[in-house]
């Protein structure tokens, strides 16, 4: 049974790009097919993040268009296994999205016996996030430890249990919470809302929490999703995600400001 | 006693108004539909007032025949308050045939919001207004009969939910944004975060009952208080709201 998760957070710059990567290059290294799509219609950012996009012919929209076949269209990632991206287009505008085109292009997927389908929305509550959300199943909601990314995350919840289809169908998405960017001397310091407040706002239940780290950028210029940086705190709290969404049980960490240990300030 | 006191008291009152929203210019056509409508519950729409929406006539709400318009709902014993809503070229006429003209309000409208306590399942706000023919529900006919809407999940910032002729139960949280309304009692098991009215058709009695006041806005029967701006110490705590000779009160709730 294939499960369909919309990576989603209303603000832009927060992360779902980066944890759309992560997550089904994740899920895909256990063995899951995965297929991730770029909802982002104009903008064009996951292949760039997965190293892909100098492989890109057709995209998302061509295969809604009926202008080449999803097998066409989707991309097999090269280093890990059963893990194909669906690109966005960077010439069209997000109405080419269309509800009937987006749905074949789901139902085709699952049909081709894919696990889990990734749909990472674009910002904003427009044409392109709604399309992203409608059929999903779960939804990842990312947020950043401030108050207008929180704000904005309670709104695209509302949308998601109104909108989407399974709500029209009187169901409910279920919700996981990824807090990334996350900097514990930061919100010690006041400048940032703590993670005990933003899972109190939210009442989402917490997969997990990405630390803010500078191996993201890293990463994305590199075009290697961050979590096959096995040494990178952010990476490896992607991998515990994954974990946790699987089923697994795995303590939270990265949530303390990291001691400058003794060891560490001698040998840095 | 000041003298605007002595005089008068100028106060806002949340009123019944009946919104009448036309999708189509052929009087006729208004006419036989309206007449349906009211025909269901003529006791309710005597002398009741009401408001002509226009705004989904655009620029063909010229070719409207106001004078007609305010002749027939005169004659079906409604009480004309204004146009809103209305094309540009379309005032001059209006204020001619004798009509007021309302600012159009920010926010849509309730009523517009198609929550209706009769729906069946707890349902949430959905914004989009959903065309129907002419004279869309000019407000359900009450026969106060009250019953209740259950909302098991959240109520998320930009959402809102209308309890109609009904106390509004909640057993999740408001967000900060959401707005809850009802006709009768409200009562919410999470924190309470957002605006919260209750009495909105002017029920003094009607209370708000919560677990942990945290709201923006109270507002029973019209008379409202920004949390903020109040002195209680009850924030954050469990509490129940109440009118007493227009103030509101907000005590313990055990
Ligand atoms: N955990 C993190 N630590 C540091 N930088 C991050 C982290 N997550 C994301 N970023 C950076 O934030 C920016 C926006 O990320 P992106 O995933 O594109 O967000 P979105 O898709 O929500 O717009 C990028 O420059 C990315 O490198
Ligand atoms: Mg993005």
């Amino acid at each position: 049974m294939s499960r369909v998760i919309v990576v989603t957070s209303g603000k832009g710059g927060v992360g779902k790009t980066t944890t759309s990567a992560a997550f089904s290059a994740g899920l895909a290294s256990k063995g899951y097919k995965t297929a991730v799509i770029d909802f982002d219609v104009g903008l064009r950012n996951l292949d760039l993040i997965m190293g892909v996009e100098r492989r890109v012919v057709y995209d998302f929209v061509n295969v809604i268009n009926g202008e080449a076949t999803l097998r066409q269209a989707l991309i097999k990632d090269k280093r890990v296994d059963n893990l194909y991206i669906l690109p966005a287009s960077q010439t069209r505008d997000k109405d080419a999205l269309t509800e009937e085109g987006v749905e074949n292009v789901i139902n085709d997927l699952k049909d081709d016996g894919f696990d889990y389908i990734i749909c990472d929305s674009p910002a904003g509550i427009e044409k392109g996030a709604f399309m992203a959300l409608y059929f999903a199943d779960e939804a990842i909601i990312v947020t950043n430890p401030e108050v207008s990314s929180v704000r904005d995350s309670d709104r695209i919840l509302g949308i998601l249990q109104s909108k989407s289809r399974a709500a029209e169908e009187g169901n409910v998405v279920k919700e996981h919470l990824v807090i990334t960017r996350y900097s514990p001397e930061r919100v010690d310091s006041g400048d940032m809302i703590s993670l005990d407040d933003i899972v109190e706002i939210l009442s989402v239940p917490l997969l997990g929490v990405i630390p803010e780290s500078g191996s993201v950028l890293q990463a994305s210029n590199s075009g290697i999703p961050v979590i096959m940086d096995k040494e990178s705190r952010a990476g490896q709290a992607y991998m515990d995600i994954v974990g946790r969404f699987l089923g697994e049980k795995i303590e939270h960490r990265f949530l303390d400001v990291e001691k400058q240990g003794f060891f560490k300030k001698l040998f840095g | 006693m000041t003298l605007t006191q002595s005089v008068l008291e100028l106060k806002g009152e949340m009123l019944m108004l009946n919104v009448l929203r036309l999708y189509d210019i052929n009087i006729e056509n208004i006419e036989s539909a309206l007449q349906l409508k009211r025909d269901e519950a003529p006791m309710f729409f005597i002398q009741s007032p009401i408001v002509i929406d226009c705004s989904n006539l655009g620029e063909q709400g010229k070719l409207l025949d106001l004078r007609a318009l305010r002749r027939i709902l005169v004659k079906m014993d409604f009480v004309p308050v204004g146009l809103r809503g209305i094309a540009d070229g379309m005032r001059a006429a209006a204020l001619a045939a004798g009509w007021n003209i309302l600012r159009t309000p920010a926010r849509p409208p309730s009523k517009d919001k198609k929550v209706l306590a009769k729906e069946k399942k707890s349902s949430i706000a959905k914004s989009d207004i959903e065309s129907e023919k002419v004279a869309d529900n000019p407000v359900e006919p009450v026969t106060i009969q009250k019953s209740n809407m259950t909302i098991e999940r959240p109520i998320r910032s930009g959402q809102q939910v209308y309890a109609e002729n009904a106390d509004l139960i909640v057993l999740s949280q408001t967000s900060a944004g959401s707005e809850i309304m009802a006709d009768g009692s409200i009562h919410v098991y999470g924190p309470l975060r957002g605006r919260v009215l209750a009495g909105v058709k002017g029920d003094t009695t009607a209370r708000i009952f919560c677990r942990s006041l945290e709201a923006e806005l109270i507002v029973i029967a019209g008379c409202y208080q920004l949390l903020d701006e109040s002195d209680t110490n009850l924030q954050g705590k469990p509490a129940m709201i109440y009118l007493d000779q227009d103030k509101l009160i907000i005590e313990p709730l055990i």
